[in-house]
């Protein structure tokens, strides 16, 4: 489908009146210096630089900060930020369980901070700092919350799985030390159908350091037919 | 979706002229993109009102806080000094959906929000509300549904907050034409309570603006039951909040969410309630006063003893 | 004969599945995240109507929509749709926008039916508005008997009579139905979000009027199926018909919406049950009339079950004398598919709800009861492990003695799984490189199981190599067939066919190499004799190293509010036959799972359809609740072990005595039984008499 990496893809005709050049022409050299900012300075910048200005229906270029890199595309502003991530980009790492925000399969980090990526417009990820499950291990390295989901099988069909480690990675980041509830309380926005949740419990807890034991029995039926 | 503008305001006033009569405010968008999805309404035009200045702000006066209409239900719950002052709206806030929707979740659009009713949201459902010609759920499946209406539609409001704040006397201060109109909570719903079609009083070109809470309830109370245990719309909810000095209520209010098109609150009751111990016959009491002249329909009489047992619960807890 | 090896380094122990970092990073990609090369987003029209005569569907105002590639309708001329959501059209666009707005350009000249029928009690009526013209919606009952029930019953010293009901289920899986599906003029390829590769295949060449050999299908990750991922599906058609007209890829995943509507359910159930026993607990006379419904009907979409709402009885208990009267009942709603142990949850909880119901009449332990009367050796064990665990004896007590507001109580149930053992056609084939890397190449699905994890495994322990060393691939009609995964079958039918590989790969490199053992250490300098070609060996299942019949017992303990009727799972034991354990991380993930997904039915899920509209109220995980992390209680699992029986299947026994158990439980704190799942805070506070009586709208 469309993956304007590079400007000027072929896209849906009726833009609206906005190319590329006349976005960048508006915001001026505000671009260049805001991008080495803060992302909530870019944020501002960009919302005061375009700000009254409508945009859309037809499709706008939008440029999101995703996993520290720019992706450059041109999006009708009703598409979602999930939709922009999995059908105008290669990164599906973020799912589409319900397109309702009600099952957290879609859960990215915005600034840090996990949203439901379904339910947030695509062309307000500008200016912000956008993380998926692809961003996390950088450089094939796994992060110590990976490794417990691993270890501790805190996954079966792995559907949910992306979510659920952006819910707790934020967590982790917030509270390195968290209880099982609160471990609950933040992963009470992601569903899982195949029931992985026991292991979830223990695999954020391993992250954290703390012990945390695994009570299932094996006992040998040969042994019991004897008593 | 159908396709639409969007614009970024920078004030109230220009806000409104971009929504005009065919757009719609985007804060949060939990709800207000849900609805699109549904095809529930189509509005030409989206302004984002995440940039008007000045409104997401928690300020603590003397003798009111205030909270800006788009300060995040996150915030809320995570704010301590909220939390110290306010238990009940933490608790509420807490309790909200899930965290990745109270992260974007706005004051003002949780307030604002639109009936849950499940015909209401029912993409292919001509209900009441949508300008049709039946309420489906007072014929149907009301287990969900208002003990209490004044109209026609038995929709309940469903904003949490809105329940907190009603215990907590709280004012919406609400931007309208230009000028600023002071709602307790009931007036802030007074139009769903009169009308079929409104969800609350809110007008379109009408912007939250804040919440006033009075600091003169330092005890305050929020409990909901729900079919499961987080994540989950409240089948009942219940507010309490008071002073409570030498043992006896001062400026007692109690409100009751999801069972009624506004925060119930029986001003008998809280009258009743002033000056009182908390003793189990006057609590009893209280909840009966409160739940006098219930409606229960064929599939949501359960709220009754529920929602009796939650003010009970919730008077008793303010004991500390 | 063949035999399982003992002492072993692999087999029984834990070992990280395969694909475990793939997921974990997102790197792994299912069938909705293929992009292959021009693909078109994919989407349908659904019926907005229970019942209507479409005499027209009009495509062109979506085909002028731009962005639209290709748009068809299911069907050619003029057909009645029979419920909310069945399939009329689809199209296929470059985003999903054009598709959504092309959607609504359609436009359908329909005559929707003045009657319909959606609640299995109005269906149960003669006069009720007929789903299929000219049949009765109910269908003809039948009847099953052993024994003389008539002069059982007053034989009995103990009798009691009990309705109990079960809902509608939709199995809901986080990724939906679906498939990328590429069309031309050199076949199909199907990326097919299944669990079945070689029932989609069928399906497509069927469909399509194709060769069997010209459509190809691969299903390397997928999220999760439960039972009703079999066959190409409407959607999958479709989204092959797009293809070829638009002459590009087609992604067609359902959305929720569409998911909870139209592509299967586990049938309800309403059992009247009456039972007896002697004075001593033996069961002596059992009488079950149940109705229930699969919707429109089970046909041709059943794919591996369906069969109507029929449901075994008496369950896992053998009663001497039985009459068993069963039939379904058709509305106007999406038709059932396996599910999970079809037939097995509700009868579980019918069964086993009466079971408790009777025990207190005889004034017995409910334990003892199922002592007396279940014969499966294997369970009498497991029920005596899981009392302890569960502490049984300490916590049993007399229904409603708990004292306070939440009271607790204790429950249990069985659960006995007659499938299971491998699928005798299960073929496969492993490909050895002369520097020792081995392939492993079967035609199953990893449906979140673990099957890779299972091949990796049993290979390691057979060749005397690691796991990380196996390289394995599933889910491709170009590879060995393997079995549909369902049934609780998969580990069965690959165990047993990854033994053959071996055995037949490390004889050939032992003849090749002149090396007579070429397992472990000897391994690389064996394949090294290879030279420059690499050895393929085929292997197909073989008997003798996996059995059928999977069985359990589940005990839970719940804590239940009285004053508001909400229900808390505290603890839920689990005892599960296990056979041959092949990997513990993943069949105790499994477990869990099946538990977890019990306790839904317990107490959360239903779909539920209006009797006004016609339509399905919770299309969605809003308002069709499916559990959440802070509703799973603690869960203990223990694994019986008997390597003697070889390799059996689990998935399904795991959530088959969940929603009994939990029952039973809530019954015994609060000392009435709710008898209708799911047991909601409302339907707690019926039971205890606090709901006050409605009144008139």
């Amino acid at each position: 489908m469309k993956n304007a990496e590079t400007t000027g893809g072929k896209t849906g005709g009726k833009t609206g009146g906005f190319s590329r050049r006349t976005f960048l022409k508006g915001l001026g050299t505000t671009a260049a210096t805001a991008m080495a900012a803060q992302t909530v300075a870019v944020a501002e910048e960009l919302e005061k630089a375009n700000a009254e200005r409508v945009f859309g229906p037809g499709a706008i270029p939008v440029t999101l900060s995703v996993n520290g890199q720019k992706l450059k595309l041109m999006l009708e502003p009703r598409v979602t930020l999930l939709d922009a991530l999995r059908n105008y980009s290669s990164l599906t790492g973020a799912k589409e369980g319900c397109d309702r925000a009600a099952c957290g399969a879609c859960t990215v980090l915005f600034d840090g901070v996990p949203v439901y990526s379904c339910q947030k417009l695509a062309l307000e990820g500008q200016g912000h700092t956008i993380t998926t499950i692809e961003g996390l291990s950088q450089g094939g390295e796994l992060t110590p919350l990976q490794k417990a989901f691993v270890e501790k099988d805190a996954l079966q069909c792995g559907y949910c799985t992306p979510g659920f480690v952006m819910s707790a990675t934020a967590l982790l980041a917030n509270n390195p030390s968290p209880t099982p509830g609160e471990i609950k309380h933040a992963c009470a926005g992601n569903l899982c159908r195949c029931g992985t949740h026991p292991h979830i419990v223990a695999a954020v807890l391993q992250a954290a350091g703390i012990q945390n034991e695994n009570k299932t029995e094996v006992v040998n039926y040969a042994s019991l037919a004897d008593e | 979706m159908k396709a639409f503008e969007y614009a970024t305001a920078l004030s109230p006033a220009s806000a409104r002229d971009l929504v005009a009569d065919r757009g719609a405010y985007l804060a949060g968008g939990n709800d207000l993109l849900g609805r699109l999805k549904e095809y529930i309404e189509s509005p030409e035009i989206l302004v984002n009102i995440k940039s008007l200045p000045g409104l997401d702000q928690i300020e603590r006066g003397q003798n009111f806080w205030t909270i800006g209409s788009l300060v995040t239900v996150a915030r809320i719950e995570q704010d301590a000094e909220i939390r110290s002052a306010f238990p009940g709206l933490h608790d509420a806030a807490a309790e909200i959906a899930s965290p990745q929707i109270r992260n974007v979740a706005t004051v003002g659009g949780n307030l604002a929000q639109h009936s849950r009713c499940w015909y209401y949201r029912q993409r292919d459902v001509q209900c009441l509300k949508k300008n049709g010609d039946l309420c489906y759920a007072r014929n149907s499946d009301n287990r969900y549904h208002s003990l209490f209406s004044g109209n026609d539609c038995i929709s309940p409001v469903v904003s949490s907050l809105a329940t907190a704040f009603a215990a907590l006397d709280a004012t919406a201060v609400v931007l309208r034409n230009g000028e600023e109109q002071r709602w307790s909570m009931a007036q802030l719903y007074a139009d769903a309570w009169k009308m079929r079609l409104a969800h609350n009083s809110l007008q379109p070109g009408d912007l939250v603006l804040r919440v006033e809470i009075p600091a003169n309830r330092p005890r305050s109370v929020y409990l909901q039951v729900s079919d499961k245990h987080t994540f989950d719309w409240a089948l009942v909810s219940c507010a309490a909040a008071a002073d409570y000095v030498d043992g006896k209520l001062v400026r007692p209010r109690v409100a009751l969410g999801s069972i009624s098109p506004v925060p119930h609150q029986v001003e008998a009751a809280n009258d009743f309630l002033e000056g009182k111990a908390l003793d189990d016959p006057t609590v009893a009491t209280a909840a009966d006063m409160i739940l006098a002249g219930a409606h229960p329909l064929d599939h949501n009489a359960y709220k009754v003893p529920m929602a009796h047992v939650l003010i009970r619960r919730a008077l008793l807890k303010l004991k500390g | 004969m063949p035999a399982w090896p003992t002492n072993n380094k692999y087999i029984s122990q834990s070992t990280i599945r395969v694909d475990a970092v793939a997921k974990v990073t997102g790197r792994a990609r299912y069938s909705s995240d293929i992009q292959a090369e021009g693909w078109l987003y994919g989407m349908i029209l659904r019926s907005q109507w229970p019942a209507a005569d479409i005499s027209s569907v009009d495509l062109e105002p979506a085909r002028k929509i731009p962005g639209i590639k290709a748009a068809v309708t299911v069907k050619e001329g003029s057909f009645t749709v029979r419920y909310y959501g069945e399939e009329i059209a689809a199209v296929a666009g470059t985003t999903k926008q054009a598709c959504l707005d092309a959607l609504r350009a359609i436009v359908v000249k329909a005559s929707p039916h003045d009657q319909f029928v959606v609640k299995e009690e109005d269906a149960r009526q003669p006069d009720s508005a007929p789903v299929w013209q000219g049949s009765p919606n109910a269908s003809k009952p039948r009847v099953r008997e052993t024994g003389n029930v008539d002069s059982a019953f007053p034989e009995c010293a103990a009798v009691i009579e009990g309705f109990y009901s079960t809902p509608i289920q939709i199995h809901n899986p986080m990724e939906t139905h679906g498939s990328t599906v590429s069309w031309n003029d050199e076949g199909v390829t199907s990326w097919a979000s299944t669990q079945g590769i070689s029932s989609v295949r069928d399906g497509l060449a069927g469909a399509l009027s194709l060769d069997q050999s010209q459509v190809r299908v691969i299903t390397d990750f997928m999220g999760g199926g439960f039972g009703a991922k079999f066959g190409a599906g409407v959607e999958g058609v479709l989204a092959a018909r797009l293809s070829r007209e638009a002459k590009a890829p087609v992604r067609l995943m359902l959305t929720r919406f569409d998911q909870a509507l139209a592509v299967g359910n586990r049938p309800s159930s309403f059992q009247k049950i009456r039972i007896g026993a002697l004075a001593d607990g033996t069961l002596h006379a059992f009488e079950m009339e149940n109705y229930g419904t699969a919707g429109i009907g089970a046909g041709g979409d059943s794919g591996g079950g369906g069969g109507g709402a029929n449901i075994p009885a008496p369950y896992l208990y053998k009663v001497p004398n039985a009459r068993v009267n069963q039939w379904s009942v058709a509305v106007n709603a999406g038709s059932s598919r396996a599910f999970r142990a079809p037939g097995n949850p509700p009868a579980s909880f019918g069964m086993e709800s009466a079971m408790d119901d009777l025990a207190l009449k005889l004034g017995m332990d409910p334990l003892e009861l199922r002592l007396k009367n279940d014969s499966n050796k294997i369970r009498q064990h497991e029920y005596r492990l899981g009392a302890k665990k569960i502490g049984w004896k300490e916590k049993y007590r007399p229904p409603g003695s708990s004292s306070g507001v939440v009271k607790t109580g204790i429950g249990c149930a069985a659960a006995a799984w007659p499938a299971g053992g491998g699928t005798r056609s299960t073929q496969g084939e492993a490909q050895i490189s002369p520097d020792g890397s081995i392939e492993f190449r079967i035609g199953v699905q990893d449906i979140g199981t673990g099957t890779k994890t299972v091949i990796a495994v049993v290979a390691a322990e057979l060749l005397g190599l690691k796991p990380s060393q196996i390289t394995v691939r599933v889910g491709d009609t170009n590879y060995p067939a393997g079995p549909g995964s369902g049934g609780s079958t998969t580990c069965a039918s690959v165990s047993p066919t990854v033994y053959d590989i071996c055995s037949n790969a490390l004889s050939q490199l032992q003849t090749l190499s002149g090396i007579p053992d070429a397992r472990g250490d000897n391994w690389f300098a064996a394949c090294k004799k290879l030279g420059v070609s690499p050895l393929t060996v085929h292997g197909q299942w073989q008997p003798g190293l996996s059995a059928d019949h999977a069985g359990g017992v589940q005990f839970a303990e719940v804590a239940v509010d009285t004053e508001t009727g909400l229900v808390t799972v505290l603890k839920v034991v689990g005892v599960h036959d296990c056979g041959l354990i092949i990997d513990r991380l993943t069949l105790e993930s499994q477990i869990n799972g099946g538990i977890i997904m019990g306790m839904g039915y317990a107490l959360y899920e239903e779909r539920v359809m209006d009797d006004l509209s016609g339509v399905m109220l919770n299309p969605n995980f809003e308002t069709y609740k499916v559990p959440g992390i802070s509703d799973v209680p603690e869960i203990e699992v223990v694994l019986v072990n008997m390597p003697e029986r070889g390799v059996i299947g689990i998935g399904e026994p795991s959530t088959v005595p969940t929603a009994g158990a939990i029952a039973n439980a809530v019954a015994n704190a609060i000392g009435v039984r709710v008898t209708s799942l799911p047991i909601t805070p409302a339907k707690v506070l019926a039971a205890l008499g606090k709901v006050p009586p409605a009144m008139k709208s």
